[in-house]
């Protein structure tokens, strides 16, 4: 008998999130590792059979759980057309039940997203988009080879706020001759256009992408940006709640605090990761093989791994401890890992007390401890 | 066949490093064909590998070579080659112990060089008869005349009837054995007194033990015979004596002059020590032969495995290394950055490399070697005495009365134009002026007093690089000075690390510890806190720097919920960090030693 899940033990299946990867790019940028290529005719439409296909595959094995919160990114989401992204919604509509207030975001390229895209996602249930809005500065979209310009990006903002959806900006720091007074210039616009979130990322280089074989020279060092960031970001009112995440009060993005806390979330599309009880899996990345597997009634997966122990102790800890509310330390479960509250504290004790935020009953990180979280996470790998 | 004790002649080559030593004593051997054609190879005698590929020559090796003269008769020639480098002077004094003649090689391009005058004064001082030869005549720029008149002047020996000779291309080889057997002395020596025989030299096999190179004063030793080494008191069986052809070739007996070698089932080099003197047990010997002092280490460097768990390896194979070469010293030391490893003592900076390579070679041994140092003596306040063989030997600042260091008497012969720029850098190096005079118009001979610290970091290449390559040096010891020395600690985030450590002159320490820090600051690898690099004279800090806090990947895009990507990165991350040292707080990488280590030499070369 197949072991049951958390919410199937709770006799009601309970709400869990949903990621749809879109695998469609205008253009590759040289330092994405995400699975996309470029929107070839008759692709869009396998692919959303194939979808449909993997849905029903989740459906024979017992009723969908309902969602909580939804992420539809890529790729590039927004390069699917009207009728496409109806097509979408539909087959989405029809498989799950939605909560009341689930939180649905879509992710967009300035570059391809319209306002016809933004009215069908309002009318729908989407309520924040995640703009790829990367810079403000035409020099740094140019180096990263980015599909858009800053008028592009300005105007697409100003589109979303337009339409009442919550905007959350994407930000990318340490570009090739990035300099610290541009990227404060971008955190001052980008605050101007009425953001409720922004997601900041070093970037990083990727095995398998062209500047992951072949590194750019001048790579700017990422500390001041992200220093920067802390600093006047939280000024302006939006907290830093993760690593990587600042938001307005409330405005935080449900969807991506229930993967640092160990929620469960289904995965469809090619290249996407699911997580459900204690397994992780990932979709095959692959868009031909991922129809091909569906159309055989195969679930596309090309990798999984069950969580248990010290590995997943130690996961959930380093996972939890990428957000401001840390780890509760009566959630350190026991029945994880016996001597994982000990292995822990013996691996944090030893650094500085300024890396720690000081908070009864939880560990969590200080801004300070969130800079050089890496390596403190590294302490905590079994 | 035997020959009588006057038709023996034992002599050795000297000369400049370079001036064709070893190709000449490769003619000689296929001129009496010692060696048939079909054996010989390219400098016979150098039997090390590193020896063929450095051109050098570093153990001696003794020959015997049969000749049959233009008078007629058969003689038994014994060649002993010796080492050229200045490090080596010891084993050119110990070859010279045991013949009577020498060959002294002048290049008839190059004319009489330092070491040519040093190595002909130590065959004068032994009573050596001297038979110049000038050689390379088949160069273009040879100027024979001028190079037979450099010797009668700077060394002072009668040239009327010099020999001209190419090794290289064989002509006067015959000259040079008719010379040998009309000039060099037979020797002298009495076959019925008690037995005295001289240990030039001793070498470890691994299937046989010690086999030492005699050389008989007095008296015949025979298989099966007991002898006594006189100093150490060790009685043996003579299990095989032989002679050199150039192989080991077993005899009966070895009389009076002869030179061979002896193997009686010694286990350590300790216990047959070269210089002593070998009699028989039955009747021995009243008094032993004038041995050689025993030569003392001068450099000394921390030789550390690269892999922790090697020590074994590392001593096993330094003791093996000591067995052919007694001047190497070791004793064990550890280190809190490097671990466990040893102090070893060399005579020059030459011996100290060609250890390393030797241990790496020939053991297998992958290590790491600190930078060189010399031995202090300090006075200290209480008026003790201490010999201090590394930096952390020393006292405490405030109990230093005074420090000693050692100095050398360097003589180099630079042309004409060069004369300043060598003074300068002798001065530039804390030198004492002693004498300067020039041997012809064109040489000058330069003669400073200089601290041999001073002289081993990187003195030799810096004189050749100034002249050009023209300056030619020797040196010798010249006893202790008191210096203004003091020990600069290094400590990195409050810890002082003894690999940094480094003593220098006072006025020195401050460039030297900031040349460290900053050194330093490149390698260490970023914290989660800032750690500090200090220099420092006792409690005064003379520098200090800090390294920033890690700002390195501060964080990363986490893709949709793939967790295995972060994963694999903190793994990759942690890996990299498994082979890292802790000093307190504080991790550095192996790599971040070498590096440094390494720094270090590529600025001295």
């Amino acid at each position: 008998m197949r072991k049951r899940s958390k919410r199937e033990r709770s006799g009601s299946p309970s709400a869990i999130s949903l990621y749809v990867h879109v695998p469609f790019c205008r253009s590759k940028c040289p330092y994405c590792a995400f699975y996309s290529l470029s929107p070839a005719i008759g692709g869009i439409s396998s692919f959303l059979q194939a979808l449909e296909g993997e849905i029903e595959l989740f459906k024979r094995e017992g009723d969908l759980p309902r969602i909580r919160t939804a992420y539809i990114g890529g790729g590039t989401p927004s390069v699917l057309s009207l009728p496409d992204w109806k097509r979408l919604i539909s087959i989405l509509e029809r498989a799950f039940t939605f909560l009341p207030r689930a939180e649905v975001t879509v992710e967009a390229n300035p570059g391809s997203l319209t306002g016809e895209h933004l009215s069908l996602w309002k009318d729908w249930r989407v309520t924040r988009v995640s703009l790829g809005v990367q810079s403000l500065q035409d020099k740094d979209l140019l180096v990263a080879g980015r599909a858009h310009n800053r008028r592009q990006a300005l105007d697409s903002m100003a589109k979303i706020t337009g339409t009442g959806l919550s905007l959350s900006a994407d930000l990318l720091f340490g570009l090739p001759g990035q300099n610290l007074r541009s990227w404060g210039e971008t955190l001052r616009e980008i605050l101007s256009q009425g953001v409720d979130h922004v997601s900041i990322y070093q970037l990083t280089l990727e095995e398998g992408t062209p500047w992951g074989e072949r590194p750019q020279n001048d790579l700017a060092e990422g500390y001041p940006f992200y220093r920067w960031a802390q600093y006047y970001l939280e000024k302006k009112g939006l907290l830093q709640y993760e690593i990587a995440s600042f938001a307005r009060p409330g405005r935080w993005c449900r969807h991506n605090v229930s993967y640092w806390t160990g929620g469960e979330f289904i995965g469809l599309g090619p290249s996407a990761w699911g997580y459900m009880n204690y397994e992780r899996t990932r979709n095959i990345p692959d868009l031909a093989e991922y129809c091909l597997m569906v159309s055989r009634g195969n679930k596309p997966v090309c990798y999984s791994e069950r969580l248990e122990g010290d590995r997943l102790a130690s996961e959930s800890t380093i996972l939890a401890l990428r957000t401001r509310w840390g780890i509760r330390l009566q959630d350190l479960r026991r029945d994880w890992c016996k001597d994982w509250p000990e292995r822990m504290n013996a691996a944090l004790e030893e650094l500085p007390r300024d890396l720690f935020r000081s908070s009864p009953g939880r560990i969590a990180l200080s801004r300070r401890g969130m800079r050089v979280g890496n390596s403190i996470w590294e302490r905590l790998l079994p | 066949m035997k020959v009588p004790i006057e038709r023996i002649r034992n002599f050795c080559i000297i000369a400049h490093v370079d001036h064709g030593k070893s190709t000449l004593a490769d003619r000689l051997l296929e001129a009496t064909t010692t060696v048939s054609a079909r054996e010989m190879r390219e400098q016979i005698l150098d039997t090390l590998e590193l020896e063929r590929e450095r051109g050098i020559t570093i153990k001696l090796v003794p020959v015997q070579m049969k000749y049959r003269a233009s008078d007629g008769q058969d003689y038994t020639l014994n060649l002993i080659d010796t080492p050229g480098h200045v490090d080596f002077t010891y084993e050119v004094s110990r070859s010279l112990a045991a013949c009577e003649g020498a060959l002294l090689i002048v290049d008839a391009a190059q004319g009489v060089e330092a070491q040519t005058v040093a190595n002909a004064y130590l065959a004068v001082e032994q009573g050596l008869e001297i038979v110049p030869v000038i050689n390379k005549i088949d160069l273009p720029s040879a100027r024979p005349e001028q190079a037979a008149k450099e010797i009668e002047e700077v060394v002072g020996l009668d040239c009327s009837e010099v020999l001209l000779a190419s090794a290289k291309e064989g002509t006067g080889i015959t000259q040079i054995l008719e010379a040998v057997i009309r000039k060099v002395p037979p020797p002298s020596g009495d076959r019925d007194s008690p037995l005295q025989a001289l240990v030039f030299d001793s070498i470890y096999n691994n299937y046989r033990g010690v086999i030492c190179y005699i050389r008989v004063a007095n008296g015949t030793i025979r298989t099966g015979d007991t002898v006594t080494f006189m100093a150490t008191r060790k009685s043996f069986q003579v299990e095989e004596i032989g002679v050199f052809g150039p192989d080991m070739r077993p005899v009966d007996e070895l009389g009076p002059g002869e030179v061979g070698y002896l193997i009686c089932n010694i286990k350590s080099v300790e216990e047959a020590r070269v210089g002593d003197t070998v009699t028989s047990q039955r009747i021995p010997a009243k008094s032993p032969l004038p041995g050689y002092r025993k030569v003392k280490p001068v450099v000394f460097c921390g030789f550390y495995p690269l892999e922790r768990d090697e020590y074994p390896q590392l001593r096993d194979a330094l003791e093996k290394l000591q067995m052919n070469d007694a001047a190497i010293f070791f004793e064990p030391e550890s280190s809190t950055a490097l671990g466990f490893g040893f102090r070893c003592g060399f005579l020059g900076l030459l011996h100290m490399e060609i250890a390393k390579e030797r241990l790496n070679r020939e053991f297998g041994v992958d290590l790491v070697a600190t930078a060189p140092n010399v031995i202090y003596q300090i006075r200290t306040t209480a008026g003790e005495m201490i010999e201090a063989h590394r930096p952390s030997d020393f006292p405490e600042a405030n109990q230093i009365e005074e420090v000693l260091e050692p100095f050398i008497k360097i003589t180099s012969f630079v042309p004409a134009e060069y004369v300043g720029k060598a003074m300068q850098l002798c001065q530039d190096r804390r030198g004492f002026f002693l004498e300067m005079d020039y041997i012809t118009p064109q040489r000058a001979r330069v003669v400073y007093e200089l601290p041999l610290a001073e002289f081993i970091i990187d003195f030799h290449d810096r004189l050749k690089s100034v002249t050009r390559g023209f300056a030619s040096i020797d040196y010798e010891h010249s006893g202790f000075r008191a210096s203004n020395l003091v020990k600069v600690d290094i400590m990195i985030g409050g810890d002082p690390v003894d690999a940094f450590c480094f003593v220098c002159h006072a006025d020195r320490a401050y460039h030297r510890g900031q040349e460290v820090v900053r050194k330093l600051k490149e390698i260490i690898p970023r914290q989660l806190f800032e750690v500090s690099l200090q220099a420092a004279i006792g409690k005064r800090v003379i520098v200090r720097q800090n390294v920033k806090p890690l700002r390195k990947d501060v964080l990363a895009k986490c893709y949709g919920g793939d967790i295995t990507r972060k994963r694999k990165l903190l793994e990759k991350q942690k890996e990299g960090k498994k082979r890292m040292k802790q000093i307190g707080r504080i991790s550095l990488p192996q790599e971040a030693f070498l590096a440094f280590l390494k720094a270090g030499d590529e600025e001295e070369e």
